[in-house]
């Protein structure tokens, strides 16, 4: 893991990654395909999966529930090393956890047993981070997340959006080559969306590593992603996938978002209905999945 | 130590397999194989085929059985008597704001005493009779319920109260429909422990002054240095204790399903 | 709505909270002119008590009480949470001892008493032994619940930063399980305690609370009696009360811990 360069401090270029000539960051899954045992049944969630991410590039996900793109990230992240064909980063066939690839999960996953600056400090346990510079290491990803003033704070005094952009930097932290976001705004309420939406992007823009985000949320993969890649479910496809051809940081107004937000939301409603599940409330009731 | 011969190996897990049974057996082939070396001397430890022996015979003398007859029955009206008792003040306490500032503090206070602590003083005013065990059991049997009565009608959710005003419930079905059910669990598992304590204080009660019970039968066999007969009494005590936990739990289990179903 | 008799208000709860024992002790004092001499009158303990305390008998008991109850549970519980801890990380231990020790703890655990009195001899020994035993089983059951139970959404979070498995306890297991590992530790106390008079009672060895009750008992003494059960309350409820403070800072990361 690299020690040198810091990130955070915005209007840097290329901060963080250290090795230098070497790819970094470059995600590509080919002729994946994953099954489950559901009641001794075998089942298939994710077939022929076929996408490259290149480094520093941002990806949405989208699609309904159950077509299998958390199992996807958990794929890429390395919880689950059972799949058929190939997923790799940088040319290493992933079949376990890594450094290089960070997670934030829907549930932020602080220990609630530790504050805010301890949580963030033991993504660093395992890294070769000098340990005399730790504490400006979490310092600074603390100020990059906007949360100065909270190093102390347990995670259940946090508020919700709080408590997620202390998940992301905690996954940043390791300075990860991927970073993987497993609906991480799920949870939260409207306005907080937005907002931490935003920060995801000033974020991205500092950092510009690679990025993956799950959501089922149209708007929200269209107004952060370089693509989004719509999925089906029974079994998880990709249906296809949209360029959002413009620059960072973009404005919600834009007329292109909207007309590509369109696009989207038909395709993903019309087809739907091959599924058993109704398609009427497929994409508009976040909040009511998974939970 | 004492493994026990007679004990299903429940408790220790949720599916039953014969893989679970292996270390226990494992221990006791060690233990009568020690003492078949001649290492220890019968009056430190006897095999566990001495203890099955003496059980066997005690029950061919149907003298184990009055022990435990005599037990059981003193624990059933003990305890009978002292769950009726909890319920009913537990009930008056939740329900009566003035009951409970009345009492609470008193009962509290008691409360902090262990049961076993009112074992002397049991005796000096009843004496070493049935009355002074009935009483005793009780005792330990009455606090759990009372406390767990009071937290069941108290912890019923308000927000279930309001529901019922919605809906203009009259107040037998909102006995019937809500706030029986509600308290049912929380009365049972009282009810669960108060009966494993009881078992518990009764054992200690009989070992201080009784004339019959297994706990008497231990302190006999401690007196004449019979260890066969302390080790069965190990064995029969842990294994009724064992079945009373159980049988708790069982109506326990098929009570709240009722409820969820 | 809130009148001057109100129940809201404390005074008037603390008033109508002394009655039930002010009546109490107005119907011993009764009982106590009117009948036989095992009631001893309320003045008779506050004499009784008084006479304890300068003579250092009452100091002596509480002592050797606290000692033995601490005594037993510091060997008890800290062998509770390691067997605890160790059946729930690792599976073949809970295989191997879970069965036995889910056995000897269906007897009560004063029916061990005789056996080890066989054992050991009625005396300090056996009580110690009695005493760790009983404080040894709800630290040892609600240890290996706490760490069996730990959520795996944290675990997942370890294997992303490269927990090994000392750091996965360290940093997982044993704060996740700390809530339950001090619930057990609350009982074992409590059981320690209760143990600790039950054998005093039973053997009536050295001097303790026990001791003196059972005495106390044999030479119908009810104004000692009651001095002693009250003190061991009083030493109950204070020792309860300092440890839930130090559980309460201890769990001071959980949202309202009890």
């Amino acid at each position: 893991m690299s020690a040198d360069t810091r990130p955070a401090r915005p209007g840097q270029d290329h901060p963080g990654q250290n090795h230098p000539g070497k790819e970094r960051g470059a995600l590509s899954i080919a002729g994946l395909n994953k099954s489950f045992v559901i009641g001794g049944r075998p089942r298939r969630v994710l077939e022929d999966i076929n996408l490259t991410v290149r480094p520093g590039e941002f990806v949405s996900i989208v699609g309904a529930s159950g077509c299998g793109k958390s199992t996807l990230l958990r794929l890429i992240v390395g919880l689950d090393a059972d799949y058929a064909g190939d997923v790799r980063l940088d040319g290493q066939r992933i079949s376990t956890t890594s450094l290089d690839r960070g997670i934030v999960f829907q549930d932020h996953r602080l220990f609630p047993w530790m504050t805010l600056e301890q949580n963030i400090e033991l993504a660093l346990l395992n890294t070769d981070t000098p340990k005399e510079r730790r504490a400006q290491i979490v310092a600074d990803h603390i100020a990059l997340v906007n949360l100065k003033g909270f190093e102390k704070a347990y995670p259940h005094q946090l508020s919700g959006g709080m408590a997620q952009r202390a998940a992301i930097a905690r996954a940043l932290v390791t300075e990860p080559k991927l970073l993987l976001l497993d609906e991480p705004l799920g949870a939260l309420d409207a306005l907080t969306r937005v907002h931490v939406q935003n920060e995801i992007q000033r974020i991205w823009m500092t950092q510009r590593s690679t990025m993956v985000m799950v959501t089922h949320d149209v708007e929200e993969a269209l107004y952060l992603g370089d693509r989004v890649v719509v999925m089906s479910p029974n079994p998880g496809r990709i249906r296809r996938i949209v360029e959002v051809d413009l620059p960072h940081p973009r404005d919600r107004r834009s007329p292109l978002l909207h007309r590509l937000k369109d696009e989207i939301l038909a395709e993903l409603t019309s087809g739907a209905g091959q599924g058993e599940e109704e398609p009427t409330n497929l994409v508009h009731l976040p909040n009511r999945e998974e939970r | 130590m004492a493994s026990r011969p007679l004990s299903t190996p429940a408790g220790a897990g949720r599916r039953f397999s014969p893989g679970v049974m292996l270390p226990p057996l494992a221990l006791l082939a060690l233990w009568q194989a020690a003492c078949l070396t001649g290492l220890f001397p019968a009056q430190v430890l006897v095999p566990p085929s001495e203890v099955a022996r003496s059980l066997a015979a005690m029950t061919a003398s149907g003298e184990l059985q009055a022990h435990i007859g005599d037990s059981l029955w003193r624990l059933l009206i003990g305890f009978a008597i002292g769950a009726v008792a909890g319920l009913a003040f537990g009930s008056l306490i939740a329900l009566s704001r003035l009951a409970e500032t009345a009492l609470s503090p008193l009962f509290l206070t008691l409360w902090q005493v262990p049961v076993i602590a009112f074992v002397p003083m049991m005796v000096l005013f009843l004496g070493i009779d049935e009355p002074f065990k009935i009483a005793v059991v009780a005792i330990a049997a009455f606090f759990p319920v009372a406390l767990a009565t009071f937290d069941g009608i108290r912890g019923v959710p308000r927000a279930w109260f309001e529901v019922a005003r919605v809906y203009r419930t009259r107040l037998p079905d909102l006995v019937r429909r809500i706030l029986l059910p509600a308290t049912v669990p929380a009365v049972l598992t009282g009810l669960r422990v108060a009966l494993t304590r009881a078992w518990v204080v009764l054992i200690a009660a009989e070992l201080l002054a009784a004339d019959s019970g297994i706990g008497q039968m231990m302190e006999m066999g401690r007196q004449l240095f019979r260890i066969d007969v302390v080790l069965a009494g190990v064995v029969v005590s842990g294994l009724i204790g064992f079945l009373l936990d159980r049988g708790a739990r069982a109506i326990e289990r098929r009570a709240t399903r009722w409820r969820t179903a | 709505m809130t009148g001057l008799l109100s129940l809201s208000r404390a005074p008037v709860r603390f008033a109508i909270g002394l009655a039930a024992p002010v009546l109490l002790l107005l119907w011993w004092q009764w009982q106590a002119t009117a009948h036989i001499s095992t009631f001893a009158p309320p003045g008779a303990v506050g004499q009784a008590a008084a006479a304890l305390i300068r003579d250092g008998t009452l100091l002596n008991d509480m002592l050797a009480t606290l000692g033995r109850a601490f005594g037993g549970l510091f060997i008890g519980a800290p062998l509770g949470v390691a067997t605890g801890v160790a059946m729930g990380i690792w599976r073949p231990l809970d295989r191997l001892l879970g069965p036995l020790l889910h056995g000897l703890r269906q007897v009560p655990m004063i029916g061990w008493l005789p056996l080890i009195g066989l054992w050991f001899g009625v005396g300090e020994g056996t009580e110690l032994i009695v005493v760790s035993m009983s404080a040894f089983f709800p630290a040892m059951l609600n240890s290996h619940a706490g760490v069996a139970q730990v959520e795996r959404r944290y675990e997942e979070v370890g294997r992303i930063y490269g927990f090994g498995t000392v750091q996965r306890i360290r940093f997982i297991l044993l704060p996740a399980a700390m809530p339950l590992v001090l619930t057990g530790l609350t009982q074992s106390l409590a059981f320690a305690w209760i143990a600790t008079i039950g054998t005093e009672i039973l053997t009536g060895a050295g001097s303790g609370l026990g001791v003196t009750m059972q005495l106390a008992q044999t030479q119908q003494r009810l104004d000692i009696m009651l001095v002693t059960i009250a003190a061991t309350a009083l030493l109950g409820f204070v020792i309860n009360h300092l440890f839930l403070r130090l559980r309460r800072r201890l769990l001071r990361w959980q949202p309202s811990s009890l």
